[in-house]
């Protein structure tokens, strides 16, 4: 085609230009020498030759000029009659760039999204070589179990595939500012941990291998929001020395601003001293990321910590038997969860761009037919097929294009709505903001050129074969429907089978969203009032001391006007947390702990399960009677009975529990289950602990209020500071928000999910109905004439709606099979749902062909009132 | 002798070019000898339009061109007719033939 020689021409100039030059060049040659043949002087019969020639330059780019313009212009006049003709139907262009801008900017949206979390790079040097390293567990179906510290540190010096490796431990510091503490979250990182992501500090210096020795700690790097927002961006903050836990620390650097790791918000960074003393022997809680060594695959990596993890296994196998370590890249690690969720959602949109091009096709096909006079004339003066299919293309492409524009209008706005809905304390995987850059521009960019194929081309391809006889002879829009009634059939089939297809997913994800939120908790989250607790490791080190400052705090609040109960816990449940210990049976011989059955376990305060109004089935909760040096005493859930005493009676008997291993607990009650991580989670057989007698550093309270649980907030933080003035309290919420929370994103998905079948339904029933009404007015006469003949309205409305419902029908079983055919992936996103849930399966049919009839009835009923004089008039 | 007008009607020129590239193929020098020759001279082709028409039939596909040795062992750029250049050589022939017919019609008519 000629335009591809001219697109190559245009591409390579210079080597074009070299030719032509080099043939302008001998053609002179022979001309001088075919002068010089015929009796002239060399001079004259060069300077004849040239003269001939004229001007070199100008002749040269004459000739050149013959590709630019001529496509110049061909591309020109093709823009400015495509412009032209949309302007001429404006209805038509607005309702087409509308259905266009929704499909295009729905797909923008969403694309935002899914680029900055799972697409992009993490912003760090060499992102790629960056991994998180975990030990997994097969016997407790735990493949990302956070880390012991004496197994990190024999990973750290025997593997061989890493350029080096940091542990992480999250907590809360209190940092005191004007007297006020403020608990802030942080992180304790081994020295390792900035040289491995690379980033340099805004100010000052990272950790030091010497930082990492205990006693010499006492440094702290604060982030750029925190050094912004409390010491005033103020430049000579390095070796300032600020109280971090009541202890001066020497701050030694300040992070850029933006920096972060995923996951955990951090504004304070203190390292973490590891030693291999006793202490720390059998906890697991660190996490741990690594630096591939350049040229070590993922592969490699993963074998050679298998063999370290064996290695621990036989160096401590009281506690590593059966344990060994993955390794996996971090991006894949960090968005594990969001990963499916995204991906369908961004499947839903682009089906809804498919519906949305469906419609505008057949717009284009319906407006076609009335145009085909006008082709037909362009044809018969000469127009070859191929210019026609590229003009009818530039008019889809204008439309794509302006429907690209109005789209991102329209993504820009509820991007910012969608962002809206993501809860503050449920944050996405990556906190990098998410918004409309050139990535996305260019996928929205290259999403409507597409967009203009797939709903131009064929309406193109099948308008420019026009029959000139009988186009011309007719040229009426009242005749020929002809060939493309299929096309426009099989459109809205297309439409109507994804438009199902889209009301399925959503069915199921709000039935599954609907069987979550009515699952019974085991406790009542009403009235309650939860904030997080984090004691000052210096201050109160000493558990004797933690268990009465507890105590103490707990006696304070509930002596507080308002407050009906109160309790605490060190995980509050729905917050995905939750804490395994291994335990076995005090009578039984003692055997190694790796053979050990394990269970959850959580530290409650007495008062917990009142607090909670969570029922006690039998036996007691924990109450003054268990103090820090009394009968260790102990209560399991009801899970934990079915599962290792079934049948028996557990109360008084006694376990040796792995996180308390001094003295053996009794078991004095028996708690009704309780969902601990998340609603999702069956509960697990779960050991409670006294927090008097076994006090772990931080905790959150729960506090049950007489009415309303906001205003008691003040009070309790009051009775609090009446314990220990500089005890800084966190993340006040009600436990109403936390639970919300929990199923954030369930209700996300579904929301969006039924905005998007929403959405689709209506495009398909406008679909629908422009179809139908259309066929209706291009057999007006055979109407008017079984009108004329006799035919009863009903008849006539009959016939319409058969040919509809047809339709209709096909489109539901295509819709059905596919929904079949994809219901695997959305399995692991629903709650207690199959994905061929026919409940489901069939209120979706029934609506998609509820609706379907509607938007046939309407113009049927039109028909009725076709005047049969009128109508064969116009024949 | 008819003095030539310097710019030949615009599609007689292509129709002259596809006619002489009928033969054989041809450089660009030599098209211009055989127009002038088999016209006695009366019909001379100015460089200056030859180039960019010969340049218009290749970019529509009319004909076709490679590089190669000239009667003198020069590097000349030849010019093949393609098969669509023939169909197109005798759609012109045709649209010729009529207006020739026409004209002479005209002229008749007294």
């Amino acid at each position: 085609m000629s335009w591809i020689a001219r697109l190559r021409g245009m591409l390579n100039r210079q080597r074009l230009d070299r030719e032509l030059d080099e043939e302008l060049r001998s053609h002179v040659e022979m001309r001088t020498a075919d002068n010089l043949a015929a009796g002239m002087s060399p001079e004259d019969a060069r300077f004849a030759a040239q003269k001939r020639f004229g001007n070199f330059t100008l002749l040269k780019e004459d000739t050149r000029a013959v590709d630019i313009i001529g496509w110049l212009d061909e591309c020109a006049r093709d823009f400015r009659y495509a412009l032209r003709m949309l302007k001429r139907s404006p209805g038509f262009t607005a309702v087409a760039v509308l259905t266009l801008a929704l499909g295009i900017g729905a797909n923008s949206a969403i694309f935002s999204v899914v680029d900055a979390i799972l697409l992009r790079p993490l912003p760090y040097p060499e992102p790629e070589r960056l991994v998180r390293i975990w030990e997994s567990s097969a016997k407790y179906d735990s493949p990302r179990n956070v880390v012991n510290p004496l197994n990190f540190l024999d990973w750290r010096d025997h593997s061989q595939s890493f350029e080096s490796m940091a542990a992480i431990s999250g907590a809360m510091t209190n940092l005191s500012f004007h007297g006020q503490p403020v608990a802030l979250q942080g992180m304790q990182v081994s020295p390792e941990f900035f040289s491995i992501l690379r980033v340099p500090p805004l100010l000052g210096r990272t950790f030091s291998a010497a930082d990492g020795v205990a006693g010499q700690d006492h440094v702290v790097i604060l982030s750029y929001e925190l050094w912004q927002r409390q010491y005033g961006a103020n430049p000579k903050i390095i070796d300032a020395k600020i109280d971090v836990d009541a202890v001066p620390f020497t701050v030694i650097g300040v992070m850029p601003r933006g920096f972060s790791f995923p996951k955990i918000k951090s504004e304070v960074w203190t390292p973490l001293a590891l030693a291999r003393t006793a202490e720390w022997k059998e906890g697991r809680y660190l996490t741990v990321v690594a630096r591939l060594k350049q040229g070590v695959s993922l592969s490699q990596a993963q074998q050679d910590m298998q063999r370290v993890a064996n290695f621990t296994a036989q160096a401590r196998p009281d506690n590593n038997k059966y344990w060994s370590a993955n390794v996996f890249p971090m991006l894949e690690d960090v968005t594990q969860g969001v990963r499916r969720p995204l991906w369908v959602l961004l499947a839903s949109v682009s089906f809804l761009l498919l519906i949305a091009c469906a419609n505008v096709a057949n717009l284009l096909l319906m407006r076609g037919t009335a145009r085909l006079r006008e082709l037909a004339v362009r044809s018969a003066l000469g127009a070859a097929r191929s210019r026609i299919v590229r003009q009818l293309f530039v008019e889809s492409l204008l439309l794509s294009l302006a429907g690209m524009a109005a789209g991102l209008l329209l993504a820009q706005l509820g991007l910012r709505s969608l962002l809206a809905l993501i809860p503050q304390n449920a944050p996405l995987p990556r906190s990098e903001p998410i918004a409309m850059d050139f990535r996305v521009l260019l996928f929205t960019f290259l999403a409507s050129l597409l967009t203009a194929m797939a709903f131009g081309l064929v309406p193109a391809l099948r308008l420019s074969r026009v029959d000139l006889q009988s186009a011309l002879k007719h040229g009426t829009p009242r005749s020929g429907v002809g060939g493309h009634q299929a096309l426009r059939r099989s459109f809205v089939v297309a439409e109507v089978s994804l438009a199902l297809l889209l009301s399925v997913g959503a069915g199921l994800m709000l039935r599954s969203f609907a069987r979550l939120i009515s699952v019974d908790p085991g406790f009542s989250p009403e009235h309650l009032l939860t904030m997080h607790i984090w004691t000052s490791p210096a201050r109160y080190f000493d558990n004797l001391k933690r268990s009465q400052y507890f105590d103490r705090m707990l006696t304070e609040i509930r002596a507080t006007p308002g407050v009906r109960a109160a309790g605490s816990t060190h995980f509050l449940p729905l917050k995905r947390m939750f804490s395994g210990s291994c335990f076995s049976p005090a009578d039984q011989p003692a055997s190694s702990p790796s053979d050990w059955p394990s269970a959850q376990f959580l530290i409650i305060s007495s008062g917990y399960l009142q607090t909670m109004s969570t029922a006690l089935l039998s036996g007691r909760d924990f109450d003054d009677r268990d103090r820090f040096s009394s009968q260790p005493v102990a209560m399991v859930n009801h899970a934990f009975v079915e599962r290792f005493y079934s049948g028996q009676s557990v109360l008084g008997k006694q376990l040796r529990v792995c996180w308390t291993m001094e003295k053996p607990v009794e078991i004095v009650g028996v708690v009704a289950d309780a969902r601990q991580a998340q609603l999702q989670d069956t509960p697990e057989p779960t050991i409670f602990l006294s927090n008097s007698q076994a006090p772990m550093y931080f905790a959150t309270l729960v506090v049950r209020a007489a009415g309303d649980p906001g205003p008691i907030a003040r009070s309790a933080e009051a009775a609090i500071h009446r314990v220990d003035p500089e005890q800084a309290v966190s993340d006040i919420q009600t436990m109403e928000t936390v639970f919300s929370d929990s199923v954030s994103s369930p209700r996300f998905q579904a929301v969006l999910l039924m905005m998007f079948a929403g959405l689709a339904v209506a495009l398909a029933t406008i679909g629908v109905y422009g179809v139908v009404s259309y066929s209706i007015s291009q057999r007006a006469n055979e109407i008017g004439i079984r009108i004329a003949l006799g035919a009863r309205s009903a008849n006539v409305v009959r016939l319409v709606l058969r040919e509809a419902l047809t339709l209709a029908v096909i489109a539901l079983l295509l819709g059905l099979a596919g929904a079949l055919a994809l219901s695997r992936v959305l399995e692991s996103l629903l709650f207690e749902v199959t994905p061929t849930d026919p409940i489901t399966l069939a209120s979706a049919c029934f609506i998609v062909l509820a609706v379907s009839a509607l938007a046939a009835v309407l113009p049927a009923r039109r028909a009725m009132r076709i005047d049969p004089i009128v109508a064969l008039r116009y024949e | 002798m008819l003095r030539p007008k310097n710019d030949l009607l615009q599609g007689t020129l292509a129709l002259l070019v596809l006619k002489t590239l009928a033969r054989g193929p041809h450089h660009g020098y030599g098209i211009t000898l055989h127009i002038q020759m088999v016209s006695k001279d009366i019909l001379r082709v100015e460089e200056g339009s030859l180039y960019p028409a010969l340049h218009r039939m290749e970019q529509d596909g009319w004909v076709s061109a490679e590089w190669g040795v000239s009667e003198n062992n020069r590097r000349a750029r030849y010019y093949r007719l393609t098969f669509r250049g023939r169909k197109q050589l005798a759609e012109e022939e045709k649209n010729w033939e009529r207006l020739t017919e026409a004209v002479a019609q005209v002229l008749q008519f007294v």
